[in-house]
C-alpha cells in the first residue's frame, strides 16, 4: 500500500495553486486534509502525477458571518467548523452532521471543502449542502464561479470541479426565523462508517406549530445526496400530522435508486430512507416548535 | 506437580501489580518486527491471482526485473523446486503447499511471484510490471457445493476437496435418541471470521555465509516455528535462528506466517542480502492466509420434557480454503469440550474439513472452540424456548456440579474443576437479573425488541496437541512441552529465559511474577528475556491457553531447584539438615535460631565463587532449568477413540441485554456482564485485560466481522471499510466477574485465560438477539447478525409473504 511515484507542490496562495492546476491538466490532484485521497492513492485506486497541497493556504481557512449567510473557506478543518457556537447558532445543521463525519481523529484533519469536492454519495456534508441549498465558489485562473450544490453534486466521486478549478469557498444560507429547528441522523453498521442512509432536515414554524419553511435530504440512496425541495413544499403550512409526514417521506424514499452491497441490500436502503426522513422531520419539528 | 500453596496464601500472585511490559509498550519503546533495520536490507512485495482458480500460462518478470531499484523477481517455478512443501497436520500429502503458487493458482490473492527491491514502494511498482497470463479454471466457493460429486476440484491429485472426515460415538447416542421425549434440529452457521491484529505478518531475514546460517526476525506465534522453516528450506535445523526478542502487535492465533518466512529465508539465501516482506493490509487480508473457522453446524439434541439433555449430535462442516496447514484440527479441539459444561452422556461427532477455492483459514483464538460454543449454546436456547423454558433454568439443570469434579465427559477428557453454578450466579447478581428482565419486560410493552442472552461456556486451556493423533491416526505427537531457565547472577539479580515469543500476553509479567513467588524476592526487579531458537529450551509457543499453566510451572519448577540448591547451600555451611533450613526473603537461617543465619547475598556469593564452601555434588553458578509436560497428557487416543486432550477448563457466563430499534433494525449492547473462573490468576490485570478484548473481539464475530466472498470467488471485504471491526464506539461498558476454584494439576492451581471472552461472546450475544427476536417469532443463527439480516427478519414478522 504504497502510492505509486507522484510529484508534491505546495502552494502558497490559491492564486499559486489555480496556476499548478492550470498548467498540469488533467492528472493533478488538491491535497487538503487527504482522509480520503491519501488511502485511496495508497490502494493506488487513483494515482494522480502531481499533489497540490492547499494546507498552508490561509486565505481558505475562515469562518465569517453575517446575518444572512455564513462563508467558510475551503480548507477550513471540520474540528474548526463544529466547535465554532456562532456557527452553530446560524447554521447548526453542521455541528449535528460532524458528530457523524468519522472520528475525532480524521475530523482534525479532514476540511469541510474536501469533503464536498469528494462527493462520496453516502457523505453526510454534502448532504447538508443540498439541504441548505449552500452555494459553492469556484476559482481558477480565469475567474471566480458559483454554483448551488443541486449543480455542483453530479455523481459518485463526481463534481462540477474542472481539473483546473479550485474549490475556494462555501455559502451557507442562515435561517434567520426564530422557530427553526433541524436534525441529522443516520444507520451505519459501526459508529463513523459512511451511512448505509443518512437522513437531514431542517424547519421553521410559526407560533401555532405550522411549519412556514421546509428542507430535507437523504444520502446512500443513490449516487449523491438529494434533497427534495417539492416534497418540503408540501409541508408548508401543516403541522407534519403523521399522515402529510408518511406520505411525503415515502415519496422521498420512492425517488431513491439505492444500490445494494456487502452490508445493506437495496430494499433495506429504500425501508430505511423512509424511516430516517421521518424521524429527523419530526425532530426537527419538534426542535422547532418547542422554542418559546 | 502439587499445589505450591493455598490459593490466598500468596504473596505476588494474583495481586493487582504493574505489568512488567506496560513501561515499554505505552512509552513507545516496543521492539517490533518493523523496528528491524538490517544494513542493506531489501524489501519485498507480492504479485497476487486476480483469479480464485486459474492456470498459470507465462509469467513474464523482463519489464519489471529492469525497473530501477529492483534486485530480484521470483517465481514459484524456480522457489517450488528449490524448497519443501509446507508441513501439513491432517493426512493429505497431495495438498502440497508452498509459498508462491506454481503453475496453478487456488484463489484470488494467492501469491504469484515476489519482487525484491531497495524500498517497498519500488516492489509495489515492479509488481505492476510482472506480466501474468492466466488461463480461468472453474472454481468453487460453497462448501457445500465443493463436496458434491462433480464439483470442481481444488487439488485434482488429492481426489476430492474432503481434507478430513471422522465419525466418532462415544456413549450410547442411538438409545438416546430412540427413548428421548423430545428431538430437535437446528442449523447454526458460523461466518467467516477471524482475528485481524493491528500489526500484519512481518518477517526479516539474513542469511550468513560465513556461518552459514539463517538469521530470521518475524512477528510469530506459532509451535514448532523455527523447525518447520528449517524442513522447507532444506536446511538443518541448527542453521536456522529465530530470534524470539521481537514484540509481537497481537496475534490471537493467526501469526503463523511460516509461508512468508520460508520465502523470505530464501530470498536473502539466494540473494545474499538481508531481506524484509511486511505484509500491507490488502496483502494481509486477501493473501496472507489468516482467516478463521468458516463452519456449519446442524445439530440434534434429544432431551425430556424437564430439560434435562440426553444425547447430541454435531455435524460440522468447516471450509478451509484452498490449503491447509493446522486450521483442519480446529476441527480437533472442541473434542475435548464437545458437551460443553453440561452432563450429556452420549455424542456423536462428524467433522468435515473442505477445500474451496478461499484464502486458506488458520488458527484462531479457541482454536474452533468458539463456533462449537456458539453452536451448542444456540442448541440449549432452542431447547429452552421448544419447552417454554427460562434459559437459565435449563441451564442450571444440565451444568455438572462442582461435587461432580474432576468430571469425565463421553470423549474422554476429564474436567479438573469447576463451580459453574457459582460462577452463573455471580454473573446473574452482577446484572441484577430480575431488575434486567424488568427492564426488557418494560422496553418490550414500549414496542421496542428486547431481549436478554445468556451463555455458559468452556475454555479448555494448557492442551497437549492430543486431537493430532485423533484426527490423523500417522501422528504419535503426545507431548506439547514448555520450559524455563533461572539463573541468579553473581549479583544476586535474577533472570528468567523463556524460548518463545509473546503477542501481548504479558508473558515477562508471568515468569516474573512465578519466580518471585518461589524466591520470595521482588518480580520487579526479576528480568525476563527471550534465547533465540538455538539456545532457547524446547517451547510449543503460546496457543492454546497454555501458558499459565505450562510456562508457568516451567518456571516455578526451575525456581524452586534455584530454591533448593541454595537451602543445600545453607545447610552445608550452617552444618544443619536440609529439613531445618527456614528459607525466607531469599535468606536462610536454621529453624528456631535467626542468628544462625546466611544472608542471600552470601548465598549466592558462595555458589558462584566458594566452591570451598559448597556442599558436594552441587555445580557452581546458579542456574536451573526446568521442562514441564502438560498435565494428564502423555497418551495417544484409545481404541474407542476417547483421549483427554486439555487439562485444565475455565468457564464464563456471559449475561447481555441487547436492544433492536424495531423500525431501523439497528441493535445496541446496552449491558454486558461476564462471570469467570480462570483458577487462580497470576496476574489479574493480564486476565482481565484478556477477556475484555476476547469479548470485544466475540462482539465482531456475532455482528460485524466476515470474510466475504462473490459467487465469482472475489473477497469483498478485503480492508478495513468492508470487513468490520468493532470500536469503542460499538463495544459497551463490560463487567467482568472473577471467582477462583483452583486447578489441582497445576502449580499454583491456576488454568488459563488467553481465549476467555471470546469463546462465549459470540453464543451470548446471539442468543440475546434471538431472545429479542422471539416475540415476533423471528430467529437468526446465522454470523455475523447484521442489520440486514435483522430487518428481514423483522419485516417477515411485520407482513407476512412481503
Amino acid at each position: 500500500m504504497k502510492a505509486a511515484s507522484f510529484d508534491y507542490v505546495r502552494a502558497a496562495s490559491i492564486t499559486e495553486a489555480c496556476e499548478l492546476l492550470r498548467q498540469d491538466g488533467g492528472d493533478v490532484k488538491l491535497i487538503a486534509g487527504g482522509q480520503s485521497l491519501t488511502p485511496m492513492m495508497a490502494m493506488r485506486l487513483t494515482r494522480p502525477s502531481r499533489l497540490v497541497d492547499i494546507n498552508e493556504i490561509d486565505a481558505l481557512k475562515f469562518i465569517k458571518l453575517d446575518n444572512n449567510t455564513a462563508r467558510i473557506g475551503a480548507c477550513t478543518r471540520q474540528c474548526v467548523v463544529a466547535a465554532d457556537n456562532a456557527l452553530a447558532a446560524r447554521v447548526p445543521l453542521l455541528r449535528r452532521a460532524l458528530a457523524w463525519v468519522g472520528h475525532t481523529q480524521t475530523r482534525n484533519r479532514g476540511t469541510l471543502g474536501g469533503s464536498l469536492a469528494h462527493a462520496d454519495p453516502a457523505a453526510e456534508l454534502p448532504l447538508v449542502a443540498q439541504v441548505l441549498d449552500a452555494r459553492l465558489q469556484i476559482r481558477s485562473t480565469s475567474g471566480t464561479r458559483t454554483l448551488p450544490a443541486s449543480e455542483f453534486f453530479i455523481g459518485p466521486l463526481t463534481t462540477a470541479l474542472e481539473a483546473h478549478e479550485c474549490l475556494e469557498e462555501i455559502y451557507w444560507p442562515v435561517w434567520t426565523e426564530h422557530r427553526t429547528g433541524c436534525a441529522f441522523t443516520e444507520v451505519s453498521r459501526r459508529h463513523g462508517d459512511f451511512a448505509i442512509i443518512e437522513a437531514c432536515a431542517q424547519i421553521a414554524v410559526d407560533a401555532d406549530g405550522r411549519c412556514m419553511r421546509a428542507s430535507f435530504g437523504l444520502g446512500g440512496g443513490g449516487t449523491i445526496p438529494l434533497a427534495f425541495p417539492a416534497l418540503a413544499a408540501t409541508l408548508i403550512g401543516t403541522q407534519l400530522d403523521d399522515a402529510v409526514l408518511k406520505g411525503v417521506t415515502q415519496d422521498a424514499a420512492a425517488e431513491l435508486d439505492p444500490g445494494g452491497d456487502l452490508h445493506a441490500s437495496a430494499g433495506y436502503r429504500k425501508h430505511l430512507a423512509a424511516v430516517l426522513a421521518t424521524r429527523v422531520l419530526r425532530a426537527a419539528y419538534d426542535e422547532a416548535y418547542g422554542k418559546a | 506437580m502439587a499445589q505450591e500453596k493455598n490459593p490466598g496464601g500468596f504473596r505476588y500472585i494474583g495481586k493487582q501489580r504493574r505489568t512488567k511490559e506496560y513501561p515499554r509498550f505505552v512509552t513507545g519503546r516496543g521492539r517490533f518486527v518493523a523496528d528491524i533495520a538490517l544494513p542493506g536490507m531489501k524489501h519485498v512485495a507480492l504479485v497476487a491471482s486476480p483469479y480464485p482458480s486459474a492456470r498459470i500460462v507465462s509469467i513474464n518478470t523482463a519489464a519489471a526485473r529492469a525497473l530501477p531499484g529492483v534486485h530480484y523477481v521470483l517465481t514459484g517455478e524456480e522457489f517450488c523446486a528449490a524448497t519443501d512443501a509446507l508441513a501439513i497436520g491432517v493426512d493429505a500429502p497431495k495438498v502440497a503447499r508452498y509459498s508462491l503458487a506454481n503453475g496453478v493458482v487456488r484463489y484470488a490473492g494467492e501469491w504469484v511471484a515476489a519482487v525484491v527491491a531497495d524500498t517497498r514502494a519500488i516492489a509495489e511498482d515492479a509488481v505492476e510490471l510482472v506480466e501474468v497470463e492466466y488461463e480461468p479454471t472453474p472454481h468453487v466457493i460453497d462448501p457445500e457445493q465443493a463436496i458434491k460429486d462433480g464439483s470442481p476440484l481444488v487439488h485434482p491429485a488429492h481426489g476430492s476437496n474432503i481434507i478430513l472426515k471422522k465419525h466418532f460415538v462415544w456413549g450410547p447416542v442411538n438409545a438416546a435418541f430412540a427413548n428421548a421425549k423430545h428431538k430437535l434440529v437446528l442449523r447454526a452457521i458460523w461466518g467467516r471470521s477471524s482475528t485481524v491484529p493491528i500489526e500484519t505478518f512481518g518477517v526479516a531475514a539474513q542469511w550468513d555465509a560465513g556461518q552459514q546460517i539463517l538469521d530470521i526476525w518475524a512477528s510469530i506465534q506459532m509451535p514448532k516455528f523455527p523447525d518447520q522453516a528449517a524442513r522447507a528450506l532444506r536446511l538443518p535445523g541448527n542453521a536456522v535462528r529465530v530470534h524470539f526478542d521481537v514484540d509481537v502487535g497481537g496475534s490471537y492465533g493467526v501469526k503463523r506466517g511460516i509461508k512468508h518466512t520460508v520465502l523470505v529465508g530464501y530470498l536473502a539465501r539466494r540473494l545474499g542480502m538481508p531481506v524484509r516482506l511486511i505484509e500491507d493490509r490488502l496483502e494481509n487480508m486477501r493473501g496472507g492466509d489468516m482467516h478463521g473457522p468458516d463452519r456449519i453446524f446442524d445439530m440434534e439434541v434429544a432431551f425430556d420434557d424437564d430439560g434435562t439433555l440426553r444425547a447430541l449430535k454435531i455435524r460440522a462442516l468447516d471450509d478451509v480454503g484452498a490449503y491447509a496447514g493446522r486450521s483442519p484440527f480446529q476441527l480437533g479441539k472442541p473434542v475435548t469440550a464437545i458437551c460443553g459444561p453440561y452432563r450429556i452422556a452420549a455424542v456423536e461427532y462428524e467433522p468435515t474439513a473442505v477445500l474451496t477455492n478461499k484464502t486458506p483459514e488458520e488458527a484462531v483464538r479457541g482454536f474452533g472452540q468458539a463456533p462449537t460454543n456458539f453452536a451448542i449454546e444456540r442448541t440449549l436456547d432452542c431447547v429452552a424456548r421448544h419447552l417454554k423454558m427460562d434459559p437459565i433454568e435449563i441451564r442450571r439443570r444440565n451444568l455438572i456440579r462442582a461435587n461432580e469434579f474432576p468430571y469425565l465427559i463421553p470423549s474422554g477428557s476429564t474436567y479438573d474443576s469447576g463451580d459453574y453454578h457459582a460462577v452463573l450466579d455471580k454473573a446473574l447478581n452482577a446484572i441484577d437479573y430480575p431488575a434486567l428482565v424488568k427492564e426488557r419486560d418494560a422496553a418490550r410493552r414500549a414496542g421496542k425488541l428486547a431481549g436478554i442472552g445468556i451463555a455458559t461456556c468452556l475454555e479448555p486451556n494448557g492442551g497437549n496437541s492430543g486431537f493430532e493423533p485423533l484426527l490423523n491416526p500417522k501422528t504419535d505427537t503426545t507431548t506439547w512441552m514448555d520450559s524455563c531457565v533461572v539463573r541468579v547472577d553473581l549479583s544476586g539479580a535474577i533472570t528468567g529465559v523463556m524460548g518463545t515469543s509473546s503477542s501481548g500476553q504479558g508473558h515477562e509479567t508471568l515468569v516474573s511474577t512465578v519466580i518471585g513467588e518461589v524466591l520470595e524476592r521482588e518480580p520487579a526487579d526479576i528480568r525476563v528475556v527471550r534465547a533465540d531458537s538455538l539456545q532457547a529450551l524446547p517451547s510449543n509457543s503460546p496457543v492454546g491457553s497454555r501458558m499459565a499453566i505450562m510456562l508457568g510451572g516451567a518456571a516455578a519448577g526451575a525456581a524452586r531447584k534455584i530454591k533448593d540448591t541454595l537451602i543445600e547451600i545453607a545447610a552445608h555451611n550452617l552444618q544443619c539438615t536440609i529439613e531445618s533450613v527456614e528459607y525466607s526473603d531469599g535468606n536462610a537461617a536454621v529453624r528456631g535460631h535467626p542468628d544462625q543465619r546466611i544472608p542471600w547475598d552470601e548465598l549466592i556469593a558462595i555458589a558462584h565463587r566458594k566452591i570451598h564452601q559448597m556442599p558436594p555434588g552441587i555445580e557452581p553458578g546458579l542456574q536451573a532449568k526446568f521442562v514441564w509436560e502438560v498435565p494428564t497428557g502423555g497418551k495417544l487416543p484409545a481404541a474407542d477413540n476417547t483421549i483427554q486432550i486439555y487439562p485444565c477448563y475455565s468457564f464464563e457466563a456471559h449475561v447481555v441485554y441487547v436492544e433492536i430499534d424495531r423500525d431501523t433494525a439497528a441493535p445496541v449492547l446496552r449491558k454486558y456482564v461476564c462471570g469467570h473462573d480462570c483458577g487462580v490468576m497470576i496476574s489479574p490485570d493480564i486476565v482481565h485485560g484478556m477477556t475484555y478484548g476476547g469479548i470485544a473481539h466475540g462482539i465482531g464475530a456475532a455482528l460485524y466481522e466476515k470474510f466475504s466472498y462473490t459467487a465469482d470467488g472475489q473477497l469483498e471485504s478485503g480492508t478495513f471499510m468492508d470487513y468490520l471491526l468493532p470500536s469503542a464506539m460499538e463495544v459497551p461498558t463490560i463487567t467482568i466477574v472473577d471467582h477462583c476454584t483452583p486447578s489441582p494439576l497445576t502449580t499454583f492451581g491456576q488454568k488459563g485465560s488467553g481465549e476467555a471472552g471470546y469463546l462465549g461472546a459470540p453464543a451470548a450475544i446471539a442468543n440475546a438477539i434471538n431472545d429479542a427476536l422471539a416475540p415476533i417469532d423471528g430467529r437468526i443463527d446465522t454470523l455475523p447478525i447484521t442489520h440486514d439480516a435483522l430487518w428481514r427478519v423483522i419485516r417477515g414478522a411485520a407482513s407476512p409473504g412481503d
